[in-house]
């Protein structure tokens, strides 16, 4: 096995289109090293999912993405983060406007305390969008893009509240839409859900992802394997392997990813 | 303190020996319908026709294990080549007995026929064919892909012997038409030798899929330009 990021074999890029690109990625907490030397290339329009034990990082990656580790006190970087081409920590770039681009769901859903209608028009208002007609028009089109129109169109004026998990979460991922992002982060977006709300956010992102960049870390391997392209394994902070899921899944290169895969970890 | 996944661990044992089970019953089903034929036993060739339900029932309760196992237990990578595997290996292991039971009715319809010449390379073909499933289900058990290799290597010398009995009963029959008839079912004979050797090659083959996640065609039998072989006497290939 060689050093992750190193060993070309266990890290492959995919085909296509290249919508992020790390290379020797490295996240410290103070003196804490949390990710170690990551280098991988995230497909444009494509599911990629990142899996790993808890405390692996995965979740530390992926907010590295949008620099939502800015936000925590003490956080440092190395390395680079590049979407489309262009390292998203260089000092020119307006975390703003990058997280408008590269938008977050998280694993709790996470309405705000007001209506649906107002939910999903934050964004764009926040972004400068205020006649009516242009807002209805956005709230309508998120809205229906996160499969959540038909149920909420009658009570658009209803507290986000009042919705149900399953409902909320969709709302959720409407709010992000609503900004139009290019790349959408998914850190565990099922893991509160029951399996019918599961499924239904599962065929949600599969019918995004003609349209947007979707990377979601995810505990479910079985979700994993039924909905990304790509798949990469984190352990320790590091990138053990990524590839194509069905490699990942099926014929895995390495031993640690083979034995995760399986359920023969601890 | 039990280890992750030793319930599982054991019911994927428990599958690897229904299945050595099942070859080593099929095994015996092959030196028995032989030994019939060879002995004019019809006893013996009557018990054989009768075991294949019971090859039948293990190929069907295995295949069950199988998909509960994938049902209930979401086997990923290694795993899950192993279950696939031997859910396509009881497929060749029950033909097997298909084709013993074949030699077993072969055996009852020649039991009061005197051979016009001694069963020399049917016993041999059979005794390879035997060593072969041996090897494949142990390769399977150990995993061990030299005993994969092994089994591939046998294939060659089967088909030697068959295409040797076929010119060799093509001669006979041409100046013989009297033997053509008993010519001609121990050539079936023969034939279903050779294609249990092909189905312990397809078993060889299923197995190293399941250690290395490859699926190849390793036997030059099994490939569209495969030429027979020179014949066991040595001559040339003449297809």
């Amino acid at each position: 096995m060689g050093l992750p990021g190193m060993d070309s074999e266990l890290i492959v890029k995919p085909e296509g289109e290249v919508k992020i690109e790390t290379s020797g990625l490295g996240l410290f907490y103070g003196e804490f090293q949390a990710l170690r030397d990551v280098s991988v290339t995230i497909a444009a329009r494509q599911i990629t999912a990142l899996i790993g034990p808890s405390g692996c990082s995965k979740t530390s990656f992926l907010r590295c993405l949008n620099r939502m580790n800015d936000l925590i006190s003490g956080a440092r970087v190395v390395g680079e983060v590049l979407l489309d081409g262009r390292d998203i920590y260089h000092e020119a770039t307006d975390v703003a406007v990058l997280r408008k681009r590269v938008g977050m769901v998280f694993q709790t859903p996470n309405p705000f305390p007001m209506s649906i209608y107002d939910n999903v028009a934050y964004g764009p208002r926040l972004h400068g969008r205020c006649s009516r007609s242009e807002l209805d028009e956005i709230v309508e089109k998120s809205l229906r893009a996160a499969a959540l129109w038909e149920e909420a169109k009658d009570k658009l004026r209803k507290s986000a509240l009042d919705l149900s998990g399953g409902q909320q979460q969709r709302l959720s991922i409407a709010r992000v839409l609503a900004v139009e992002p290019e790349v959408l982060l998914m850190d565990e977006p099922c893991s509160a859900l029951d399996p019918t709300a599961t499924f239904r956010i599962e065929e949600l992102m599969i019918e995004l992802m003609t349209r947007y960049t979707i990377v979601i870390v995810t505990h479910n391997m079985y979700q994993a394997s039924r909905v990304s392209h790509y798949a990469g394994f984190f352990l320790l902070g590091e990138l053990v392997e990524y590839g194509p899921t069905e490699q990942i899944f099926e014929n895995p290169k390495d031993q640690r990813t083979d034995d995760y895969v399986r359920g023969r970890f601890g | 303190m039990r280890r992750t996944r030793q319930a599982f661990d054991e019911q994927m044992q428990d599958l690897q020996r229904r299945l050595v089970e099942m070859g080593a019953f099929v095994e015996s089903m092959l030196g028995n319908a032989v030994r019939a034929l060879a002995e004019h036993d019809v006893k013996l060739a009557r018990e054989v026709i009768a075991a294949d339900d019971t090859a039948d029932d293990m190929d069907l309760a295995i295949e069950q294990q199988c998909m509960r196992l994938l049902a209930l237990q979401q086997p990923m990578a290694r795993d899950l080549r192993t279950i696939g595997t031997i859910m396509k290996v009881i497929s060749d292991v029950e033909r097997i007995g298909d084709y013993s039971v074949d030699i077993g009715r072969t055996a009852v319809r020649l039991a009061d026929t005197d051979y016009f010449k001694p069963l020399v390379d049917i016993p041999r073909m059979t005794d390879i064919v035997r060593q072969m499933l041996r090897q494949a289900l142990q390769a399977l058990v150990n995993r061990n892909l030299d005993l994969v290799t092994h089994v591939i290597e046998c294939d060659d010398a089967v088909d030697r012997l068959w295409y040797g009995l076929l010119d060799e009963l093509e001669g006979i029959m041409q100046k013989r038409p009297e033997v053509v008839p008993q010519a001609i079912a121990l050539l079936l004979v023969a034939r279903y030798l050779e294609r249990i050797a092909d189905h312990t090659v397809n078993i060889a083959e299923r197995i190293a899929y399941m250690e290395t996640g490859r699926l190849e065609t390793l036997a030059p039998s099994h490939r569209a330009d495969y030429r027979r072989p020179e014949s066991a006497e040595g001559g040339p290939a003449t297809d």
